[in-house]
């Protein structure tokens, strides 16, 4: 089975929208590079695109920004590659049906699409441990990976620069897509962080 | 570690005023909240005169939002020196046990509120956000209608329910709870709009329908919506491109979803000013509505 990895970015940008509304749920989608993979080789996602805080499970805008964010996507050369989900309870590690249902969509665009779940109680200043879990899709359930294997391309760096953002309460100009829509001037490919996580790689 | 009023250059008539925003908007942002609040008591507290107790409040609960035990006690025990054997400070320290997950100690504090004033609508709103914090979704649910039996009129309450059914992924009740919304604030574009969501999740195109009219409804209370104004453009395109729709309907969905698709180009073009990044947004937006443009039969 294809393995999936975050690369720094699409981790940190993940876990910085978790961290800029702790009391909501929270959402987004992660991009990979659309490239032909040898046998074997993980599946590297690249980006990550926050989308809501708050009230997850309604349709409309999400179909916007799927439809929107594949649109840039394909102008990139990138392709929506998974989705990821915090749930508002701290002890709630499962997806719910709104979330397979958003992971089961992208996968039928992109087969093998993860379903990331944010693991809130492991969001910490000093992230020691990795705060996600991956599920895949077999036999048409979404089962939970091993943990162990790990899910950053670079674990280390991605946890050094996590500390580092989280210290820096970067979190505070993190753009999703609910801010977007309040207003349009509002960037949800946050370029101002991706230059800083690039300058603290 | 510089101050607040060092760092941003305020003064405390400023900061004072500044939560006086945040309280009556009802912002949640705990952090700034605490900041700004814990400067201000810990350096003004003479000159904020009465004033003072209600910011203890309010930075007692922003405290408790970030884990600040120590902060939130010290406001808690001011309070509680005070205004002895009051109702709404005992609250308050409800709250405090239910953020240290004590929540069996925190119901004895509201059951005790309740005994001695069975109307305290914060007590009984206080249980319903306990059920909740437990997962304990459908008996939340449960309560809060019971709750909205004898407090018809408590607008913060029906939000919450509706919320509550949406994550049960319950859109009809969902939908039955906006309705509840929007008769008492006709005015209000954000209910208009939130169900207008709902009736587009339920699907079908009779909710399809009734979902653009009120996508149409809250853009006209407020043509800046952009939701409002997407949501239109969604739901107008797909009764457009749906085989149940006459040939009517579609040809009139399909003007609206033009209609919207223009309006959509035109704010991003507003906002766009020449920007690279937005200009990136603006073309993406671009071809994805010529992607979805469906021909008039």
């Amino acid at each position: 089975m294809t393995v999936i990895k975050l690369t720094t970015q699409a981790y940190c940008k993940m876990l910085l929208h978790a961290a800029k509304y702790p009391h909501c749920a929270v959402n987004g989608l992660l991009v990979a590079e659309n490239q032909k993979r040898k046998d074997g080789q993980p599946v590297l996602c690249v980006d990550c695109v926050p989308l809501f805080h708050g009230t997850l499970a309604l349709a409309p805008m999400m179909e916007i920004a799927l439809t929107l964010i594949d649109t840039w996507c394909k102008e990139n050369k990138y392709v929506i590659a998974g989705y990821y989900q915090a749930n508002e309870r701290i002890k709630e590690t499962r997806p719910n049906q709104f979330a397979e249902k958003v992971a089961a969509r992208i996968a039928e665009n992109f087969s093998e699409a993860a379903l990331i779940m944010v693991d809130n109680s492991n969001i910490s200043m000093g992230c020691y441990d990795p705060a996600i879990s991956v599920f895949e899709h077999h036999d048409n359930k979404w089962k939970c990976r091993d943990a162990s294997i790990d899910c950053c391309e670079d674990w280390s760096e991605a946890q050094k620069i996590m500390s580092a953002l989280l210290e820096d309460r970067s979190y505070d100009s993190l753009i999703d897509f609910d801010n977007h829509l309040d207003d349009l001037r509002n960037d949800w490919t946050n370029p101002e962080i991706n230059k800083s996580i690039l300058y603290l790689c | 570690m510089a101050s607040v009023s060092d760092m941003y250059d305020v003064t405390w008539e400023e900061m004072r005023d500044k939560l006086r925003k945040w309280r009556e908007e009802n912002y949640r942002n705990s952090e700034q909240i605490v900041e700004v609040g814990e400067e201000l008591i810990q350096e003004h507290a003479s000159k904020l005169g009465d004033d003072i107790w209600i910011i203890y409040e309010q930075v007692m609960i922003a405290a408790l939002d970030c884990s600040r035990d120590d902060l939130a006690t010290t406001c808690l025990h001011e309070l509680q020196k005070q205004f002895q054997g009051s109702h709404r400070v005992k609250r308050l320290a409800g709250m405090r046990l239910e953020a240290l997950e004590r929540y069996d100690e925190a119901l004895k504090m509201y059951n005790d509120i309740l005994q001695d004033d069975s109307t305290n609508t914060a007590a009984r709103k206080r249980k319903i956000a306990i059920l909740k914090a437990q997962g304990k979704s459908t008996e939340a649910i449960r309560e809060l209608n019971e709750y909205l039996e004898q407090f018809v009129g408590d607008q913060e309450a029906w939000h919450e329910l509706a919320e509550l059914y949406i994550n049960e992924h319950d859109y009809a009740k969902a939908a039955f709870s906006l309705e509840e919304l929007m008769m008492t604030n006709p005015h209000n574009h954000l209910y208009c709009e939130q169900y207008a969501e709902v009736k587009y999740t339920q699907g079908g195109i009779e909710n399809l329908e009734l979902s653009r009219k009120y996508f149409a409804q809250a853009l006209k209370l407020n043509n800046r919506n952009m939701r409002a104004l997407f949501g239109l453009y969604m739901s107008a395109s797909h009764i457009g491109a749906s085989p149940k729709a006459s040939a009517k309907v579609k040809k009139d969905n399909v003007k609206y979803a033009a209609w919207a698709a223009s309006q959509i180009n035109r704010a991003y073009q507003l906002a766009g000013h020449g920007t690279k990044e937005t200009k990136c947004s603006l073309k993406a937006v671009e071809e994805m509505l010529e992607s979805m443009q469906i021909m008039p039969s």
